[in-house]
């Protein structure tokens, strides 16, 4: 679902540049694009970062929907 | 003088012991009219331009076969003559069978890679792309190998990424089955948005469980896109060719999925950047205009546009709010957005034009910058102000604040308390629990009606009285 969200805001913020290439548009039209694209940014680089670094493995698979056991995976040195 | 009469038996049998005397045979030829039947023995002709041979094989021998029998398939077969007595003819018991003129193996790829694609399972049209955002990542591999390691290192270059390590055997008799049983599980699970299926370089036979229908299956039926990334460049496998994107190495599969999320982050980071460049340069210039009609000879005629150009710039100055939200989503300051402000122009225009650009701009950032200060005075005016009105301020100017045990509103009429009921008081230095003896109101009516005793108002509440002395 996440992901949707994310290919959508980042598609109206290309939508947003290229409208502000547009010179015919407006001053307050220009502004209210500026901010809705610093939004739209917002929102993409948020999902973007959200998800910490995590290596796990798993040790035992779970029923659907239920998170199964896991511990912290280190790859042994060569 | 008779003639030996032979019994229809003993005749086959006798025959059938001297089969015995050619031993195992290898025989060369075509397969033909081939029949599984629902035992599971394998029913069949050997056949050359000359002759014909009935054959059969059993369930127990077929079914070691890694290739499938089929029909002008040109064969080595070894096995036993014998006449099958209630039918009485010939038949081979095979009991082995090599493809000829190409491995074993690479006959099996061949069949299974020809039927997959005659079902459609390599079709570019089922193909998936690689998700906009593959934050969660399920690894199918041995936790063990070159493999786990690659992808980990290549994938510890985008700091937001969680993996799922399902560990499996990555070659030998049962693997294939571990890794269908990984793909299916972590596709199913809705823990990852992209499966990959990887293992480092080895032979034909080291990569051989790749190249199973039942890891063709599960890579084929995954619910989220499945990356390939088995053996080297040159191998292919048909994991491969039935993966959503085949990457030619471990190594490539994790750069792709790190490709996508860097080549993500840097739309984001030029879209932003651009639209921040146009917005600020649309401001400039009609701040520009403004000027320009400013100083025109064209000012009295032009009243109303000058009048608008004025609204304009009035609600620009109102922006260092917004710069300031953009600035911080950016991690700079807001001294970064205006000495931007200063130096934008350098990028363009004539050397001159350019000067007076920057001189205009930088008086344009001055103001920014002023307003800025202002509605920080402001603010903290504001809270010197609130601050004089904090309870705790009051207190310590010898004011307290009564309030009913239990109860935290502060008092403010003596008909909220009865006699007998407990009070605290806060001061400054801390909180007086008390009991009330008695109220007295301040109203100027009670001083009249009640002249007597004490100057009336100091009496005890009728209702209480008597309880209270």
């Amino acid at each position: 679902m996440s992901k949707e969200t994310f290919e959508d805001a980042l598609t109206q913020l290309e939508d947003v540049v290229t409208r502000l290439e547009d010179d015919s548009v407006g001053l307050e039209e220009a502004l209210k694009l500026f901010e809705r694209g610093v939004k739209l940014a917002r929102r993409c680089r948020t999902q973007l970062t959200q998800v910490e670094a995590r290596v796990e493995q798993l040790l035992a698979e779970a029923a659907e929907g239920e998170e199964p056991a896991t511990r912290p995976f280190v790859a042994e040195e060569a | 003088m008779s003639a030996h009469v032979w019994s229809v038996g003993e005749l086959v049998g006798a025959v059938n012991a001297s089969l015995k005397a050619f031993g195992e045979v290898w025989v060369r030829g075509e397969l033909s009219g081939v029949k599984v039947a629902s035992s599971g023995h394998r029913y069949f002709q050997l056949k050359d331009a000359e002759g014909v041979l009935s054959c059969a094989m059993w369930a127990s021998f077929a079914d070691r076969l890694r290739f499938k029998l089929q029909d002008g398939l040109a064969v080595l077969a070894r096995g036993k003559l014998e006449v099958y007595p209630q039918r009485g003819f010939l038949q081979l018991i095979i009991s082995e069978v090599q493809p000829e003129g190409i491995g074993e193996l690479q006959l099996a790829f061949e069949q299974l890679k020809a039927k997959l694609h005659a079902e459609g399972l390599f079709a570019p049209e089922r193909k998936r792309r690689l998700p906009a955002l593959p934050r969660r990542l399920g690894l199918v591999t041995s936790s063990s190998g070159a493999a786990v390691r690659d992808v980990l290192k290549v994938l510890s270059r985008w700091p937001h990424l969680q993996v799922l390590l399902y560990p499996v055997r990555v070659q030998g008799r049962g693997a294939e089955g571990e890794i269908a049983r990984a793909v299916r599980y972590l596709g199913r699970s809705g823990l990852v948005d992209v499966v990959l299926v990887v293992r480092g370089g080895g032979s034909l036979e080291d990569l051989w469980s790749f190249n199973e229908e039942v890891v063709a299956r599960a890579i084929a039926e995954s619910p989220v896109p499945v990356i390939s990334g088995v053996g080297h460049e040159v191998d292919f496998t048909i994991a491969d060719f039935v993966a959503d994107i085949r990457a030619a190495t471990p190594t490539q599969a994790a750069e792709l999925v790190v490709a996508r999320l860097e080549e993500q982050a840097r739309r984001v980071d030029q879209a932003a950047d651009r639209a921040e460049h146009l917005f600020v340069h649309r401001l400039e210039r009609a701040r520009l205009r403004l000027r320009a009609a400013a100083g025109a000879r064209g000012l009295a005629r032009l009243p109303s546009r000058i009048q608008e150009l004025s609204e304009r710039l009035r609600r620009l100055e109102a922006l260092p709010g917004r710069l300031r939200a953009l600035v911080q989503l950016r991690h700079r300051r807001l001294d970064g957005a205006l000495s931007r402000l200063y130096h934008w122009p350098v990028r363009f225009g004539a050397p001159r034009r350019r000067e007076v650009v920057t001189v205009r701009l930088a008086v344009a950032a001055e103001r920014l910058r002023a307003l800025v200060q202002r509605r920080r005075l402001e603010l903290a005016g504001s809270e010197r102000a609130l601050a004089a009105l904090s309870p705790a301020n009051v207190l310590q100017r010898g004011f307290s604040i009564t309030t009913r045990e239990g109860d935290p509103t502060p008092l403010r009429d003596v008909a909220q308390v009865r006699a007998g009921e407990h009070l605290l008081t806060r001061l400054a230095s801390g909180e007086l629990r008390s009991l009330v003896l008695t109220r007295q109101g301040v109203t100027q009516p009670s001083l009249f009606m009640n002249g007597d005793s004490a100057g009336g108002a100091r009496g005890p509440d009728p209702e209480e009285g008597g309880r209270q002395a």
